[in-house]
């Protein structure tokens, strides 16, 4: 018997294994799919809800509320989109285009700048199937994926039987984390945990390389220099390494130019090659950047203005609503008033804001408009990029009468 | 009457790091404004030295505060060997995202993981709501 396998859409790893029961058009089992996961393919199913000032509202008028708000803003933000499919992504780019707006996602201040790197080819990458296939050495560096993405190492990187991996962890695949507390991860790494200060990645990093180039490796805080060298040594002994980068190891550094540089040491002196793949949370960040870069050139933080495109920190989320600089927000899929630092995320509460989200947040409770979409992967179907930048198709399990994302913006563009 | 609440109840600085936690994210996941999402987020995860010389067991509420705002969460110990006086450890949530500061250097990222704040007994307070 065929099987309907399913893709959970509860993180940047698009699991593509996932099968479910369902029972009244709901979710009621899941198998495969971590802790996370199956929290999230049960999320479905709720009413439709449009909200306008708080009380229910018809879609219609709810689209023509939030319509109004857009075109009678100067400088609209549009924000979010993590969480929306591929197709969704591309008609907010449209629609910031038209509205000649500020277009922004959580990458500009998270794992932006990696992918960024990676699109303009600055590092070598490779896909998690490659890892899971070939991968001897896996480095989590300010990363903790078994919080954060908690099948990566039973699917990917440090488990699997892969093709030319048979043997496995036990004998084939070393795991190290490099992390400034002993996280989940790091204890599975065992020996091959290398704790640093806050904020000694870069240190670690320039002694690391001194290390694989036969320097001795010293640091400002007396790193053990044999445990680096050991640590070196087994880079250079990797046949196919890949570094995954975490926002411990991003937030640490003032630019990536130390990362650059380790990644080119290691693919110097390396037997084999290094690789380097973002810790991607949101299932579609990374869709977001690349749909982005190809229509501009920047994969977040841009100002469409009469044809022309903008783009620099000044038209990233926080500083944008840090300076006021924003007069509405349309947001999708995001819940700032949680995720951005209050001192910042409360000049949202001074304009108006659009939700479009499945989920009830602190910031759709502060909304003028607030459209209660299908969960996407869940209830709406499409196509949404794998952190390792893998296009991934999915379709929903469960009808709805929800709208999803991209039937919500269509409706918008047709309004405007 | 108790004297005790008359005297300055000790207060040390601290450095709080931000981590996720899997816990957590499916609280948040099945019911952001949930009692488990709130028991998983609303924390603080200190060095045992450190929650005796606030005079306090791990359970009990803090205040945790600094020029941004202020928030009331749950003490724990850290469990981690590694002794870490003065260094903290909370899961990112909106409670720690009360403490981040606003200055970012023009660069468009928030300082999530590197908090500098102070503690205190919240002598029974209770936690803090999640409002604006």
């Amino acid at each position: 018997m065929e099987k309907d396998y399913y893709v959970c859409t509860g993180c940047g790893l698009l699991c593509d294994d996932i099968e479910v029961e369902l029972e009244k058009n709901a979710v009621n089992k899941v198998y495969t799919a971590c802790r996370v996961g199956v929290a999230h393919m049960k999320e479905g199913s709720r009413d439709s809800a449009f909200l306008v000032d708080g009380k229910p509202a018809d879609e219609a008028a709810a689209i023509k509320e939030a319509a109004l708000i857009l075109k009678n803003a100067k400088n609209p933000l549009v924000f979010g989109l993590g969480t929306s499919t591929n197709e969704a992504q591309k008609l907010a780019i449209e629609l910031a285009k038209k509205l000649s707006a500020t277009l922004d996602d959580t990458s500009s201040f998270c794992l932006g700048p990696v992918v960024e790197a990676l699109l303009q080819e600055k590092f070598k990458t490779c896909t998690l199937d490659d890892i899971r296939h070939k991968a001897d050495v896996a480095i989590f560096w300010g990363a903790d994926p078994s919080d954060s993405h908690p099948r990566h190492l039973s699917k990917f990187s440090y488990f699997p039987r892969g093709q030319e991996k048979q043997r496995g962890w036990e004998e084939e695949r070393t795991a190290i984390c490099v992390d400034i507390r002993k996280s989940h991860t790091a204890k599975i790494c065992g020996n091959y945990f290398f704790q640093v200060p806050q904020g000694g990645d870069a240190e670690f990093i320039e002694a690391l390389i001194a290390g694989l180039s036969g320097k001795i490796p010293k640091t400002s805080y007396n790193y053990p220099p044999k445990k680096l060298l050991e640590l070196a040594n087994i880079l250079k002994g990797a046949k196919f390494g890949t570094i995954f980068v975490g926002l411990g190891l991003l937030y640490s550094l003032e630019d990536l130019g130390p990362l650059v540089r380790l990644l080119e040491t290691l693919n110097e002196k390396a037997k084999g090659s290094f690789h380097l793949v973002p810790m991607v949370g949101h299932y579609n960040m990374r869709g977001f950047n690349e749909n982005l870069f190809a229509e501009t050139g920047y994969v977040n933080s841009v100002k469409f203005e009469e044809g022309a495109v903008k783009h620099g920190p000044e038209y990233s989320v926080v500083e944008a609503l840090k300076a006021k600089a924003v007069d509405a927000a349309l947001i999708i899929g995001s819940d700032p008033l949680s995720s951005l630092p209050r001192s910042i995320a409360k000049n949202l509460l001074e304009i108006p804001i659009i939700t479009v989200d499945p989920c009830e947040t602190l910031t759709s409770r502060k909304a003028k408009v607030a459209i209660r979409s299908g969960v996407s992967g869940v209830e709406s179907g499409g196509s949404a990029t794998r952190m390792d930048g893998v296009e991934v198709s999915f379709k929903p399990i469960v009808e709805t009468n929800r709208p999803s994302d991209e039937e919500v913006l269509k409706k918008l563009m047709e309004a405007l | 009457m108790d004297f005790g609440s008359f005297l300055s109840a000790p207060e040390i600085k601290i450095k709080i790091v931000t981590y996720r936690d899997i816990f957590q994210n499916k609280a948040m996941i099945e019911d952001r404004f949930g009692e488990d999402y709130r028991a998983s987020s609303a924390l603080i995860k200190l060095d045992p030295a450190d929650l005796k010389q606030l005079g306090i067991k791990k359970g009990d509420t803090v205040i945790v505060k600094n020029s941004f705002g202020k928030i009331v969460v749950r003490a724990e110990e850290s469990g981690y060997e590694a002794p870490h006086r003065g260094t903290a450890y909370m899961p990112n949530s909106p409670w720690s995202n009360s403490l981040v500061s606003d200055e970012t250097g023009g660069k468009g990222v928030p300082r999530f993981k590197d908090i500098t704040a102070t503690v205190t007994t919240a002598k029974g307070e209770k936690v803090t709501e999640l409002e604006f």
